[in-house]
């Protein structure tokens, strides 16, 4: 019965894989900024699952990936400045703006992308999480292993820093 | 405060009431929190390649893999035989340390076995044992001349290299010393293995022999050693050379016969290990020779 649900099972495993490669990828891109940095961790963060398959049961696969990638981030000390892409598809609603309105909302984003970029580490994992990503407080409290409230208290400060930068520029 | 808990509220995708919605945007200071949280909503990362990142796994866990088997195995490997080494070391270290007993020029020793066996160790001799087994083995290993009285028991073999002697409990005094090897017997049965022979050597004998050739069987009236009991060495037709080393042994001097053949004298007697000068006067009378002490020399010579 165990057996059919261990990681272990390369099917499993694949699977696992499958679902939480990307998010986790993103997870570390935010805290480090650098593609290169999130593609080996999150492969070590993997291969871990897979040395450790008997330990972790399925379950629990999801946040022992997020841990393993939180702990190995922290363990490089290399930062790097996050660079965000605009997303293009999103611009439904500003179909019949202005060109000004246009090119004020094109230099406000890269404004804000600047912002991201200069926030703490803590604050901008937490923040990105939350609006690129779509995870409720909770999600980002368990992946960062930190409270609820702690989330809280960095995306406040998030926003403000973000606000401040913005509106003195 | 209030304000702060409907954004968190907002931004954790809770539904919010009419009257929430209209707190916030009433704030220049939430609406524009609103502004930049839905912007960056709009933002995305760089693509991730899943697909590259899952070969580049896949490959690390193979060689991982083969690299752990490899290792294992050897370790594993490494491992026992370590602790193999390590047992064998420590039973060779327990069960071989012999006890080693040498006397100097003029030094003689009783040494008492675990089983109460004595033996008496004439001078100039060395005598290897092992205390720990010799519950189970009592042998032991001899050079120079030693007399025993073994407890009954177990066999009993002294080893020399001229031949080895085993009994199972007698007294019995043996003497080698380069090409000689004299056993003699005082009580119970001997058996002396000589290089190619076998003698049994009964109670009141005396075995010669010389580079493992017996040279004759005698008789013995005495119940121990003359270097044991009477503190003389006794001489049955022993060459003068032989006799020379004796005196070395028992006192420290150094005798210089001249001329040389005399050494080849044949001498029958003894001579006390108390006195020095007496010593030399029952050894040189006899074959009417003189000599003449200095310090810890001693030269002999003809009249």
């Amino acid at each position: 019965m165990r057996d059919i649900h261990s990681v272990c099972k390369e099917s499993v495993y694949n699977k696992v894989y499958k679902d939480y490669n990307k998010a986790i990828w993103r997870f570390i891109y935010f805290k480090c900024g650098d593609t290169a940095q999130a593609d080996d961790l999150v492969q070590d963060a993997f291969i871990k699952l897979w040395q450790n398959c008997k330990k972790v049961p399925l379950g629990k696969a999801k946040s022992y990936l997020y841990t393993l990638a939180n702990n190995a981030f922290l363990n490089q000390v290399a930062h790097h400045k996050v660079v965000l892409k605009h997303r293009e598809s999103v611009s439904d609603y500003t179909d019949n703006q202005s060109p000004e309105y246009l090119l004020e909302e094109k230099q406000f984003k890269q404004k804000l992308e600047k912002a991201i970029a200069n926030l703490t580490e803590g604050q901008r994992t937490a923040f990105l999480l939350n609006r690129i990503e779509g995870k409720k407080y909770k999600e980002i409290a368990e992946y960062l292993g930190i409270s609820v409230k702690a989330v809280e208290k960095r995306m406040s400060q998030a926003l403000a820093a973000l606000r401040k930068e913005i509106e003195n520029i | 405060m209030k304000k702060n808990y409907i954004l968190h509220k907002w931004l954790n995708n809770e539904p919010l009431t009419d009257d929430e919605k209209q707190q916030l945007n009433d704030s220049p200071e939430f609406a524009s929190y609103i502004k930049i949280a839905e912007a960056t909503s709009t933002f995305t990362t760089p693509e991730v390649n899943s697909e590259a990142n899952f070969n580049a796994i896949k490959q690390k866990i193979a060689q991982e893999q083969t690299q752990n088997t490899k290792g294992n195995l050897f370790r594993n490997f490494i491992k026992i035989a370590a602790v193999f080494a390590l047992v064998f070391i420590s039973y060779q270290f327990l069960t071989s340390r012999s006890t080693t007993i040498t006397t100097q020029v003029a030094q003689k020793e009783t040494i008492v076995l675990p089983d109460e066996s004595e033996i008496l160790l004439n001078a100039q001799s060395q005598l290897t044992y092992n205390k720990k087994q010799w519950h189970k083995t009592r042998a032991l290993t001899l050079q120079g001349e030693a007399y025993f009285k073994v407890t009954k028991g177990q066999k009993f073999s002294v080893k020399t290299p001229l031949g080895t002697v085993s009994v199972l409990g007698t007294h019995f005094n043996v003497y080698a010393r380069e090409n000689t090897f004299n056993v003699v017997c005082y009580e119970g049965l001997v058996r002396v293995a000589l290089t190619d022979t076998v003698v049994n050597l009964p109670a009141g004998n005396t075995l010669q022999s010389q580079n493992g050739k017996i040279l004759g069987l005698a008789k013995t009236s005495r119940t121990s050693p003359e270097w044991v009991s009477l503190q003389e060495s006794t001489f049955e037709n022993a060459l003068l050379r032989d006799v020379i080393k004796e005196l070395e042994r028992q006192y420290k001097i150094k005798i210089i016969v001249t001329p040389n053949t005399l050494l080849n004298k044949r001498f029958t007697g003894s001579f006390t290990h108390t006195n020095l000068d007496i010593a030399l006067q029952t050894v040189c009378k006899p074959l009417q020779l003189k000599y003449t002490i200095n310090k810890d020399k001693v030269t002999i010579y003809e009249k």
